[in-house]
């Protein structure tokens, strides 16, 4: 029989083990990498040291500590989800001017080639 | 990129932009009637169309940008403006391609630009009104503080200035040519103006916002936010704030 201890520890090392599996295989870019590390550190610690969630409960007050991890975790997760669609509408600005600009320089290729060359098509004869 | 500088090109001081998709069975026509009545250059923006929209506007005479991905009727519109700003136009004069703005009724934008002398001009056809837009329009109204007849009209002139707006980044997150396109011009310290001119029913398609209830109600919601995360905006530009909310 498990005890709570080892259960959380094994969530917390299983989590940051996977996350760092991610990191290191490149398929987390730049600053998404970095919060995703600190995200691992985080389970980590807090999953093989559950007395750290105890004593942040006591500091900052909350009676009923197995709660803090949640609600700071849903927290966490609204923020970045909230970054996520920042990110989201600035790539779709970014996409929306360079199909644009593609275009229009597609345009002034033809005016000053003359003739374009035939497009390659694919599964769909597109 | 020095080697194809852009020149102010054909006509010069004006461009007729035509957002199309799936158009190609009126586009030829329309482009045939505005260089006929406006002897302007006329660019149909092909929005990414599945038929022969850009053969059917080539043929006709106007010059024809292919939009890869679909980006909606404004996104077509603004790589228009984007042309005309590039190309050096004075005004560019944007009409829809299923043959809903008559031809012949674009002198009269350039009409009530030279006696207003608005950076804007919108032609409007008030009789057209549903009671729907009617409600519609007044509730706009209200929450921009834009005295305007008709904020949806595809029949718009836009001169040097208003190009230049419209051409930058913060127009490219727009969806529609109506409410943030009208904010934004306002808030920029541009004068819009209005004439009536006389439109007729669509030969084909139907109008991207006024196509069903829900198709209204998440445009109202949508229009209602964006109109809503203006109003600090519109503080710093204190030109602007007895017109837009």
């Amino acid at each position: 029989m498990l005890t709570g201890q080892i259960t959380s520890a094994i969530i917390g090392v299983g989590l940051a083990g996977a996350i760092l599996f991610l990191v290191r295989r490149d398929h987390l870019h730049g600053p998404y990498a970095l919060w995703w590390f600190a995200v691992a550190a985080a389970t980590f610690a807090l999953g093989v040291f559950p007395v750290i969630i105890a004593w942040l409960a006591r500091t900052t007050g909350i009676g009923y500590a197995p709660v803090l991890p949640i609600v700071v975790g849903l927290s966490l997760v609204l923020i970045r989800l909230l970054k996520l669609d920042i990110d989201r509408s600035k790539q779709e600005r970014q996409i929306r001017r360079l199909t644009q600009k593609l275009a229009i320089l597609e345009q002034e290729l033809d005016r000053l080639g003359g003739r374009r060359p035939p497009e390659p098509t694919d599964d769909n004869g597109r | 990129m020095s080697a194809i500088a852009p020149v102010p090109t054909e006509a010069g001081a004006c461009l007729a932009i035509m957002p199309a998709r799936d158009e190609a069975a009126t586009v030829g026509t329309v482009v045939e009637g505005v260089r006929r009545t406006l002897g302007c250059a006329v660019l149909v923006v092909d929005d990414a169309s599945s038929d022969a929209t850009s053969d059917a506007a080539r043929a006709a005479g106007a010059t024809v940008l292919t939009l890869p991905l679909g980006l909606g009727a404004w996104g077509a519109t603004q790589a228009g403006i984007r042309y005309a700003r590039r190309h050096g136009f004075q005004n560019a004069i944007t009409l829809d391609a299923d043959g809903q703005h008559l031809p012949e009724s674009l002198p009269l934008l350039v009409k009530a630009k030279n006696e207003t002398g608005a950076n804007v001009v919108i032609g409007t056809c008030t009789g057209r009104l549903s009671r729907a837009k009617r409600i519609a329009w007044q509730y706009l109204r209200l929450l921009t503080g834009l005295r305007l007849n008709d904020f949806t009209s595809g029949l718009r002139l836009y001169d040097v200035h208003a190009i230049e707006v419209l051409a930058g980044q913060e127009a490219s997150l727009l969806d529609y040519q109506d409410v943030g396109v009208l904010m934004l011009l306002s808030r920029s310290g541009l004068s819009i103006a209005e004439t009536p001119v006389e439109m007729v029913p669509r030969r084909a398609g139907h109008s991207r916002v006024f196509a069903s209830w829900p198709v209204v109600a998440r445009y109202m919601m949508h229009t209602t936010v964006l109109c809503l995360a203006q109003i600090d905006a519109v503080r710093r530009h204190s030109g602007g704030a007895d017109r837009a909310c």
